[in-house]
């Protein structure tokens, strides 16, 4: 490949695949790292937002009065003062306002925010906005949502059809011809938070200069664009600053939320800055969550195992709006041609409104569900034809190169590779010496699965890079990309440093402040080290590329030949022709009239077309593979299940920075066993009932078991030096292996997300009393 | 109205040292005067999240060193102060030797930080079903003290909780300690808690037992059940089943069951279902028993 580096010397790469400490570690230890809640302008209000106490209800009339006369209180808005602007993912779709307008759609969506000296007077003037609503008749079923005569959360659609998406490649019912068995299932994936610990904060500031905003964002850019269209401010007049973030999982972060909408708008009506942060029981009340989908699923395989045919119908509930749902439905489609090959395949996805918060993307976004239901009744299927898990996904498993039916094509792949080290594993062979007698039961689970990684679906993709060469040959690197925890700042800067021979305390990374750093689509679709990385690469080599030319000039050879290494700067086989990489930037900067050296780059992998309505063709720019095996403790009596082993095999083509790239799978496969096993909004007539961190159950370290982590190294060609994505594959590839795992134990298959305890006693009750 | 708040509401706050002052203030209360708390775990969070009404003044009970104790006596029994922390209470030598279900039940109270915190005391009269010093306290036979101004009465640890989140106290009373009878020869307690995330979850089921065991004969028993009733409760009916028979799987298996039996865990609770409920309180008394017999 031509954008790769050339190889110099033994030891190269010099930081690429090295264990180096993060880029952000000293900050984050320390304290200096400065998040959206940390910052604070002169003379800031606080704002807080009242919320409303009905999931579905008409808005009679808002009376603020008495609030604003409350001493300290600065301003109220409400829906009106945003005038009927509304905000979502496409020209048809945008169905959402800043406040609740005429009617509430969710419990405790907003409705209106207060502006006050103090967060305290803030809060206690909302108790004061006196707001009458006209309760309707809430639908809390998606299924049910799509019935006639079902109550309608949005007047533009008839059933409550959000959105639906249809596939169909070859032709199924031959497939389902061609099959020696053919089974269909219900799967449910259920409703999980995205999980972030730090909640959605900002401070905000208008004037003549335009909007300033301090704000807790993955993607910086997207509330970049909708406060400019909410504000009819030039997008130059919109400065996002991005701090610290700290954590993100998709959904909320990608996208505004009120409280950005409302500071802005506070801060405009009072001209003070307006700060706010969100609560943990408003994270988990009112922000984005993952959709929970109900799957039928349908497959034909033939007694060698072969799978002929797949046939899935999604129903997912979609909650009050539109927000990136059809982004959703998009992939829980196109993604089921991964990683098994497969000639016939149709999809039929339905995005359903409920009086529900609302759904939108999440890690494994929309693929985790299809990939959970069709590799569960693979392994169901096969089990009932007496074939051994592993060889039936080795039977179907793709090799590279191969092209999807769909049109996906992949140029690497590790899957077979990974089956062969869980499979090889003594956890998997001894498995049923292991099993041990009552009334707790080991069982063993593997799974097989695939994501996209440098996602791409419509509109602008690409991702660019700024060089700045100092004087004294230090690097300040901008970047539109944003480092939500995720570790990408440091791959980041490893590519920079890597390119111009530098060490990473040469490379200084920007963060985002849209004013400044290149425009970038954001931090989702695990697009970042691909995109980003790539357009890092080519900046640092057009830096390269200059001075490259000032030494050729020193030393009267050809550019070609100056290579770059270890803060050096030589003539390839002509070692006496050598200088420190500073002395050359000086003297390419301060000879004759002076240079100033930067250089920008764009990304470049994923151009070729797509047909996003037909779901043809590559949502992704590479593919992971992820093979994995759990092991499980199942209490019979209790139900109680303790996950005591992961062995995860992943093809992330090359880790880049293999400590990232550990955490990331492990942090994903704990958000899997989360899924899995304990989470799970419990809702109650669009009220969620657990609310709390308490009661919401995310694994804790004690839930974690022991973790063996593979890299199988593929190179893509179509990554910075042979990356693919590594951090949302295991939250894939965990919850089929642990329900596998509890089948082993249990001898029954759940397809319920999450397999609580309950339900594996009562399951348990009803198999003995069948038999 | 739906107000997600960060703050604390505005209230008066006293910290006064002796108990005799609490007392005299709490006699001439009227309601939503006053709110004591002791360690404070639960309600800074209730008051925050105004999820009780807003007092005008709260007391804070810390700076009464006084009934910071644990008095043990072989012959007296076991005196728990109002003020004394979970912390203390886990990591007592003779709660360990004599009470052991108490000092299992102190483990599984949430976080250290909280243990560091919270009094059981405080646990018990926050009067939550699944509170994990409950079952213990009332397995090993406890008993209240409470005082108000004009003198103190002891109250029966099956009698003290009145109903979710209440407690049989007057406006004008509060606890001062809790007492425990002196250890009987051969007998032995035990705590089991189900919960998911194990102490940092609320309990699913907690059950305590003690029993008294000679010459392989049950003589004695006492069960304590958490997360089974809307109160913590005793379950008398197994209790008696099982005095006077043989320690063997039959008869706990059968003592197990009539004590699912007694159970009445709600019907509409997100956490776990009341048919799960009543079929884990039949395994954790079966394993409890189990345990005990050794």
């Amino acid at each position: 490949m031509s954008d790769q580096p050339a190889k110099i010397g033994d030891n190269w790469p010099n930081l690429i695949g090295k264990r180096l400490p993060r880029v952000d570690a000293v900050e984050k230890v320390n304290g200096d790292a400065k998040y959206a809640g940390d910052f604070n302008l002169t003379g800031q209000l606080w704002m807080k937002i009242l919320r409303s106490p009905y999931p579905h209800a008409k808005i009679i009339s808002i009376d603020a009065s008495k609030a604003l006369e409350m001493p300290g209180v600065k301003a109220v808005v409400t829906a009106e003062d945003f005038n009927g602007w509304s905000w979502g993912w496409g020209p048809t779709t945008r169905d959402e306002t800043p406040l609740a307008d005429e009617k509430v759609r969710y419990f405790a969506e907003a409705v209106a925010a207060v502006a006050a000296e103090d967060e305290e007077t803030a809060e206690e003037a909302c108790a004061l906005i006196n707001v009458v609503y006209e309760e309707l008749p809430g639908i809390f079923d998606a299924e049910e949502a799509m019935r006639d005569g079902a109550p309608q959360v949005h007047d533009y659609v008839d059933n409550n059809i959000s959105w639906d998406f249809h596939m169909d490649y070859g032709d199924v019912e031959e497939g389902f011809a061609e099959a020696d068995f053919v089974r269909e299932d219900r799967f449910e994936t259920g409703r999980t938070l995205t999980g972030f610990l730090e909640p959605p904060a900002a401070v905000a500031q208008i004037d003549s200069s335009g909007i300033t905003i301090y704000a807790a964002k993955q993607s910086p850019y997207f509330i970049y664009r909708q406060l400019a269209s909410c504000f009819k401010l030039p997008l130059s007049k919109v400065r996002v600053i991005q701090p610290y973030v700290g954590g993100g999982f998709g959904g909320t972060k990608n996208d505004s939320t009120a409280g950005d909408f409302c500071a802005v708008m506070l801060a405009k009506k009072t001209k003070r800055p307006v700060k706010f942060v969100y609560n943990m029981e408003e994270v988990l009340t009112t922000c984005r969550r993952r959709h929970n989908m109900i799957v039928d699923c349908k497959m034909g395989m033939k007694k060698d195992g072969s799978i002929t045919a797949v046939q899935t119908k999604v129903i997912a509930d979609g909650g009050a709006f539109t927000a990136i749902g059809p982004l959703t439905m998009y992939l829980t489609g196109i993604m089921t041609t991964l990683p098994y090959k497969l000639d016939h395949y149709k999809h039929d996805a339905y995005r359903v409104f409920t009086n529900h918060p609302v759904s939108a993307a999440m890690r494994g976004h929309g693929v985790t569900h299809t990939r959970f239901a069709a590799e569960i009744q693979m392994e169901k299927m096969a089990d009932e034809l007496g074939i051994d898990p592993v060889e039936v996904r080795m039977k179907n498993a793709i090799e590279a190169p191969h092209e999807t039916i769909n049109g996906i094509t992949v140029d690497t792949c590790g899957l077979k590779e990974g089956l062969e080290i869980v499979s090889s594993s003594s956890a998997w062979k001894d498995k049923d010496q292991n099993k041990k007698d009552g009334p707790v039961v080991r069982g063993i689970g593997i799974s097989g699965t695939s994501h996209l990684g440098g996602a791409r679906q419509r509109g602008h993709q690409s991702c660019a890079a700024i060089v700045r060469l100092c004087e004294d040959g230090t690097v300040n690197y901008l970047t539109g990309a944003s480092d939500a925890g995720q570790g990408s700042d440091t791959v980041l800067v490893q590519l920079v440093a890597e390119e111009l021979g530098l060490t990473m305390e040469d490379v200084t990374i920007q963060r985002v402040d849209t004013a400044v750093t290149p425009v970038d689509n954001g931090s989702y679709g695990s697009r970042v080290t691909i995109l980003a990385g790539q357009a890092a690469q080519k900046a640092a080599q057009e830096v390269k590329r200059q001075l490259a030319e000032a030494a050729a000039n020193i030393w009267e050879v050809d550019a070609g030949k100056i290579l770059f290494n270890d803060r050096t700067v030589f003539v390839d086989g002509d070692p006496d022709k050598s200088m420190s990489f500073k002395k050359l930037t000086q003297i390419a900067c301060y000879s004759e009239t002076g240079a100033v050296i930067m250089g920008k780059g764009f990304s470049e992998y994923g151009l070729e077309k797509m047909d996003f309505e037909k779901g043809y063709g590559n949502p992704g720019v590479n593919y992971s593979f992820t093979s994995q095996l759990s092991a499980v403790d199942v209490d019979i009596e209790t139900g109680m299940v303790k996950v005591k082993d992961f062995l995860i095999a992943h093809d992330c083509g090359r880790p880049l920075h293999p400590v990232n790239v550990e955490a990331q799978t492990q942090g994903a496969a704990s958000q899997g066993l989360g899924q899995a096993l304990y989470e799970d909004f419990k809702m109650r007539e669009g009220r969620t009932m657990n609310s709390t961190m308490v009661n919401y159950m995310m694994p804790l370290s004690t839930e974690h078991p022991d973790f063996e982590l593979h890299d199988i190294i593929t190179d893509d060609p179509h990554g910075p030096f042979g990356a693919k994505e590594a951090s949302e594959g295991s939250i894939i590839s965990t919850p089929p292996s642990i329900v596998s795992a509890i089948h082993d134990a249990t001898g029954i298959w759940f397809t319920k997300l999450p397999v609580t305890p309950e339900k594996i006693v009562l399951a348990l009750k009803e198999k003995k009393e069948n038999s | 109205m739906v107000v997600f708040y960060r703050r604390m509401p505005r209230f008066e706050y006293l910290k006064p040292q002796r108990f005799e002052d609490v007392l005299e203030l709490l006699q001439n209360s009227t309601p939503n005067r006053y709110r004591v708390f002791a360690g404070g775990t639960d309600l800074m969070d209730q008051l925050k999240q105004r999820k009780i009404n807003v007092p005008e003044t709260v007391i804070d009970l810390k700076g009464i060193t006084e009934l910071d104790f644990i008095n043990f006596d072989k012959s007296s029994g076991l005196r728990i102060g109002a003020l004394t922390t979970v912390a203390d209470v886990a990591k007592s030598p003779e709660i360990e030797e004599h009470y052991p279900a108490l000092a299992q039940g102190a483990r599984e109270i949430a976080s250290i930080q909280i243990q560091n915190r919270a009094t059981i005391t405080g646990n018990i009269c926050n009067a939550v079903s699944s509170a994990d010093s409950a079952p213990p306290l009332l397995a090993l036979g406890a008993e209240v003290v409470c005082a108000n101004r004009n003198g103190e009465r002891t109250i029966k640890i099956e009698d003290f909780f009145s109903g979710p989140g209440q407690t049989v106290l007057n406006p004008n009373e509060l606890v001062k300690e809790i007492t425990l009878p002196p250890p009987v020869d051969n007998s032995d307690s035990v705590y089991l808690k189900l919960a998911p995330r194990g102490r940092m979850d609320l309990a699913w089921i907690g059950v305590a037992v003690w029993a008294q065991i000679s010459e392989r004969i049950f003589n004695n028993v006492r069960i304590g059940l958490g997360a089974a009733a809307p109160t913590p409760i005793r379950t008398p009916n197994a209790e008696e089943a099982l005095c006077g028979l043989d320690v063997v799987s039959e008869n706990i298996e059968a003592a197990a069951a009539i004590a699912s039996g007694e159970a009445s865990p709600r019907e509409n609770s997100f956490r776990a279902g009341s048919e799960y409920r009543h079929m884990m309180v039949e395994v954790l008394v079966k394993r409890v028993l189990t345990q005990l017999a050794g």
